[in-house]
């Protein structure tokens, strides 16, 4: 964990380093809040992977829900708000990478990837088989993460520059996110019985049967996921309300 | 390239959805075979004739107060950390889902293999928070180590001079004798909830 944590700030370091000096006043403003955003990326990380959420996730399904929240859901955004102004430039001009950049993060490929990660991670039978290893733990850590990342990164990234996705159409997009989280929610919550066999044969944690747990886990994913979706939806509102402002210009008075 | 990536998520998702973990596909075969997801023993002895003393300080005639029932008997501990909360949970939770006709039918016996530290009290509370219709009966150790031996399961290891939160090695199985007797089922640690739900009904009613 703590080498993760390490190789976070050390990449920041590095992208703070590859900003090019051309930075003006308002570059210095946006890195100095994406300090923040970056700061905030890693430690949800660190929250969701170190104890006690890492280590209950192993014995509970609603820990393990919560790291899926914390490491797919809210370490992304963040962590991709935290990326300098200058390093974005960087990549913008590198054609090669905003070419694969364009494809992969096209938000009905990220969209669809994320949904597939999302739908193969929470299978019963890939959950107890990797979650008994460490590194079929690390394995679905990564999953989640590097699947966030690709899921955010149309709604967050600035590069490749993408005009027709624009706010209404990322609140779409977004939305769309909620209601796919349906599904598996309605499973998890609904089910008569445990699916994990990892979860339900687990040494007991607190009062929380297989059943409950498998149920907190099923509400933690609609509402956290829902809570963390819908405030993404509303900030790209009020984003699009702003724009939308200052387009038509300050109102005149009598 | 997008054919690729279409078909790189279709390749994923079939690999996904055929992966099937072993021991599901071992209670499964089971059933298949025998009707039951436990490990079926045919042809065996009449369920065992002990007397203990239960939770509450009576006597306990375990053929007498099982006859023409579903016995579901466990030895284990109520300091145990793993096989047995998840034993006694899993049987709890499923009984639940039952006819209250069904649930009448059956009894769960669980003998402690530990009555230094099982008390009376304690067993009625830790059974209690599982389903307050458990039976938890007491012996002494010989009294329990002989009626497991009875049974071909290893006497328990209690590991006293480990201090007093010491572990007690015991069998993990908890054994079915269905009401007209005349077979067992062996259910090891590992069977789910699952297994119960399908299991129970047929033993209730073979």
């Amino acid at each position: 964990m703590w080498l993760l944590v390490a190789l976070l700030v050390a990449l920041f370091w590095l992208l703070g380093r590859a900003s090019d000096d051309s930075a003006g006043a308002a570059d210095a403003s946006h890195d100095r809040k994406a300090r923040w955003a970056w700061f905030g990326g890693v430690l949800a990380l660190w929250v969701a992977l170190d104890w006690p959420v890492g280590a209950l996730s192993g014995y509970l399904a609603s820990a393990h829900m919560l790291q899926y929240l914390l490491t797919a859901l809210v370490a992304p955004p963040l962590l991709l708000l935290g990326v300098p102004g200058g390093a974005w430039r960087r990549l913008a001009s590198r054609p090669v990478a905003v070419r694969i950049l364009r494809f992969v993060t096209h938000p009905l490929i990220a969209i669809a990837i994320f949904q597939l990660i999302l739908f193969y991670t929470h299978l019963p039978s890939v959950v107890d088989r990797l979650m008994v290893t460490q590194l079929g733990s690390l394995a679905i850590d990564t999953l989640w993460l590097g699947g966030g990342m690709l899921f955010w990164w149309p709604v967050v990234a600035p590069v490749p520059d993408r005009p027709r996705f624009g706010y209404p159409l990322k609140m779409g997009y977004l939305f769309l996110s909620t209601v796919l989280n349906t599904m598996p929610y309605a499973f998890l919550t609904f089910g008569e019985l445990p699916f994990y066999g990892i979860y339900e044969l687990a040494p007991p944690v607190g009062i929380l049967g297989a059943r409950e747990d498998q149920q907190v886990a099923g509400l933690l994913m609609k509402v956290g996921g829902g809570v963390v979706l819908w405030t993404a939806i509303t900030i790209q509102f009020f984003l699009w309300f702003n724009r939308e402002g200052e387009a038509e210009g300050p109102v005149p008075t009598a | 390239m997008r054919l690729l990536a279409l078909t790189a998520c279709v390749a994923v998702l079939s690999v996904a959805c055929r992966v099937e973990a072993p021991e599901r596909t071992q209670a499964e075969e089971r059933a298949r075979s025998t009707g039951y997801r436990g490990i079926f023993l045919p042809d065996a002895d009449a369920r065992p004739d002990f007397v203990l003393t239960d939770m509450n300080g009576e006597t306990f005639d375990f053929r007498r107060e099982t006859e023409g029932k579903l016995a579901l008997l466990f030895f284990g501990y109520t300091y145990c950390p793993d096989v047995c909360p998840v034993h006694m949970a899993s049987i709890a939770a499923v009984k639940r889902d039952l006819s209250v006709d069904e649930q009448r039918g059956m009894r769960v016996v669980f003998v402690t293999a530990d009555p230094r530290r099982d008390t009376p009290e304690r067993l009625v509370s830790w059974l209690g928070n599982f389903d307050p219709d458990f039976v938890g009966l007491r012996g002494t150790e010989a009294e329990v180590d002989s009626i497991m031996l009875g049974l071909a399961l290893p006497a328990a290891i209690r590991d006293t001079a480990a201090g007093p939160d010491y572990a007690v090695g015991h069998a993990s199985q908890v054994i079915a004798f269905p009401p007209g007797d005349g077979f067992r089922v062996i259910y090891p640690f590992g069977t789910r909830q699952a297994d119960w739900k399908h299991d129970l009904p047929r033993l209730l009613d073979p």
